[in-house]
């Protein structure tokens, strides 16, 4: 019978002590994959998110895109950035507050994004929307509105949207405009409890009441080859504003808001660790502590030092790993959890995850556990290694 | 080739105590020869335990020179004297210290699986043993299904299982009634007879007398008037 044989025969013989042990493992487990997938999950989610827009430069006037600022002379800055050879597309976008009118209830407050793209050498231009059905909105007098405005206003593709939308300040009380609902779209950026509206820069314009003036929100880039050496070329001809590829978006929001995360699953990781090796080490020792007397009685028939340290390590590996299979799902699932309610922060775009599983973080969690493993038997190894055989033959008689 | 299997020559253990050494074992020269079968007696404390301890090479002594087939014992690292002990001596306990979590075969299967038998060979010798100590239909039963006699059976079993030089005992009816003893006591005759060299140490005189050589120990120390 080998060592891992003779591990599991251990702890079937107390199935109390490792059911405890075993479970105790995989909530701390779970805990700590959840820590892990904390620890990476906004970076690896926005960088996703911010590839997927089809967009990878970012211009504006702060170092991070949407801190509030506006781009002055979008048009002119936008067609500058786009005359660079290493550009493909750009697009300015702006956006405004506004309200919908809807029969029978209070209007909804959404945010209404109007962009306008110019495209070198015909490549595509990515509206910062995923259209779900229907169509994009085009002329202006066409809008694209979210599922949850659809539902609302009772509104679906090919009817009209009646909407007040302030571009300069919220006190501005400017008539209502009636737009065409051309299609239902996602807005991956908008927050959990934000409604999105998305139409060209002209309709934004009408629906501000020409109030809009020449200034952008964001101005958006996409690069013929590599977006640091666009990123660098359009800071050359835009000095006062900030150009950034999403890495160095990602780069920063990990630096400045996401850094919290970071530190706080850092501290938790450490506290579920070294609680996971406390419950072991505990847990093996006093098991050990109860068969010193058969330790002994098989040092004395020939059974070597490593041996019987073997047997302790695995029984140490086989708690851990079992426990280490079960809190895989049961992260997963708390997980899931904890990211819907991380999401329902204001200002969260929707598609933002907290918690996003990487072949990265599965790694370190095994690796964690193996280390948790090890460690935790230590002690009750170094008990059995350093196990006076005679003297404890003979007290196990007296006893 | 000599038929020394354990020559211990003026062999003493000491113990460090707060109130000073206490020496368990003094001067001890004895030697043990194959199908010897010796019996060690002698009043609690006098260092019995001690010097089965010795010559079965779990304790390395203070003073003096123990020879196990000829190799200086201390002298040899702790794997070694392991490997030396799993493949040449048996032990038997008084409480046997049979795992229970083991059937009775898988325990005596245990030594066998260390010293790196194959599966095969350690079925055929685990069925074998155990029709030897009369438990072949006990195989599958756990110790806490046996009872004491049994166990020691098992014990026994276990001890032979890679073909020991020398088995040793240390009270193995100390836990067992009279009948059941005088079963166990049969049993390990048989082992002797069998040519394995036999070291008891016991307080059961019925036990004692039935080895060739019987040594009465004192403080340490065996009395040459009292052995024979």
């Amino acid at each position: 019978m080998n060592a891992v044989g003779f591990a599991w025969r251990s702890l079937v013989r107390q199935p109390a002590r490792a059911i405890l042990g075993v479970l105790g493992v995989a909530a701390v487990g779970a805990l700590l994959l959840d820590m892990l997938l904390l620890s990476q999950g906004l970076i690896v989610s926005m960088r996703d998110l911010l590839d997927r827009s089809g967009w990878d430069v970012r211009v504006s006037v702060r170092e991070i895109p949407g801190r509030g600022g506006r781009v002055p002379a979008a048009s002119e800055t936008a067609a500058r950035i786009a005359a660079l050879p290493s550009v493909k597309a750009t697009l300015i976008v702006r956006i405004a507050n506004a309200r919908i009118e809807r029969e029978g209830g209070p209007p909804i407050a959404a945010t209404f994004e109007g962009v306008s793209g110019q495209s070198n050498r015909g490549a595509p231009i990515t509206a910062p929307w995923t259209v779900l059905r229907g169509r994009d909105a085009r002329g202006a007098d066409e809008v694209v509105i979210d599922e949850a405005i659809a539902k609302t206003a009772n509104l679906d593709v090919g009817g009209t949207v009646t909407l007040r939308a302030s571009c300069v300040s919220d006190l501005e009380a400017l008539p209502p405009t009636h737009l065409q609902v051309t299609g239902i779209a996602e807005f991956p950026f908008a927050g959990t409890n934000e409604e999105g509206v998305g139409g060209s820069l002209d309709a934004l314009e009408a629906a501000c009441g020409g109030n809009v003036g020449d200034e952008a929100d964001l101005l958006l880039a996409t690069s013929t080859s590599d977006s640091r050496e666009t990123a660098a070329a359009i800071r050359a001809v835009v000095p006062g504003l900030f150009a950034m590829t999403n890495d160095e978006v990602v780069g920063r929001l990990q630096q400045t808001g996401f850094t919290y995360f970071r530190q706080i699953s850092t501290v938790l990781t450490t506290v579920t660790v070294s609680f996971a090796v406390l419950l072991i080490s505990v847990l093996l020792t006093v098991s050990v502590n109860q068969r010193l007397g058969e330790v002994a009685a098989l040092r004395a028939l020939g059974f070597s030092r490593s041996r019987v340290v073997k047997d302790v390590l695995s029984e140490s590996a086989l708690i851990v790993g079992l426990g280490g299979l079960i809190s895989l799902p049961l992260g997963l699932v708390l997980a899931s959890g904890l990211d819907r309610i991380l999401k329902g922060m204001p200002g969260i775009p929707a598609e933002l995850h907290f918690f996003v599983f990487e072949g990265t973080a599965l790694a370190i969690h095994v690796g964690l556990l193996a280390a948790t493993a090890i460690i935790a038997a230590l002690y009750p190894m170094r008990i059995v290694s350093s196990l006076p055989i005679a003297a404890t033959l003979r007290d196990e008689v007296i006893g | 080739m000599s038929d020394v299997i354990v020559d211990a020559r003026t062999v003493g253990r000491s113990f460090a105590m707060p109130a000073g050494p206490v020496h368990a074992v003094r001067d001890v020269t004895l030697q043990v020869r194959a199908g010897d079968h010796i019996a060690v007696r002698g009043p609690s404390g006098c260092g019995k335990s001690t010097l089965l301890h010795m010559l079965g090479c779990v304790e390395a002594p203070s003073s003096g020179t123990l020879l196990f087939d000829g190799q200086d014992v201390s002298r040899l690292s702790d794997a070694r004297r392991s490997a030396l002990r799993l493949r040449r001596i048996g032990f038997i306990f008084q409480r046997f210290f049979l795992l229970p979590m083991l059937t009775a075969a898988e325990n005596v299967e245990l030594p066998l699986s260390e010293a790196g038998a194959s599966r095969r060979d350690r079925q055929q010798r685990t069925k074998s043993l155990l029709e030897y100590v009369g438990l072949a239909a006990r195989a599958d039963h756990r110790p806490s299904q046996l009872s004491g006699g049994e166990m020691q059976r098992v014990a026994i079993a276990r001890a032979l299982a890679n073909n020991p030089q020398l088995l040793l005992a240390d009270e193995p009816t100390g836990e067992l009634d009279e009948a059941t003893g005088a079963q166990i006591a049969a049993l390990l005759d048989r082992v002797n007879a069998d040519g394995t060299a036999l070291v008891i140490v016991t307080h059961d005189s019925t036990l004692a007398d039935r080895a060739t050589r019987v040594l009465m120990m004192r403080d340490g120390r065996i009395e040459p008037e009292a052995t024979r």
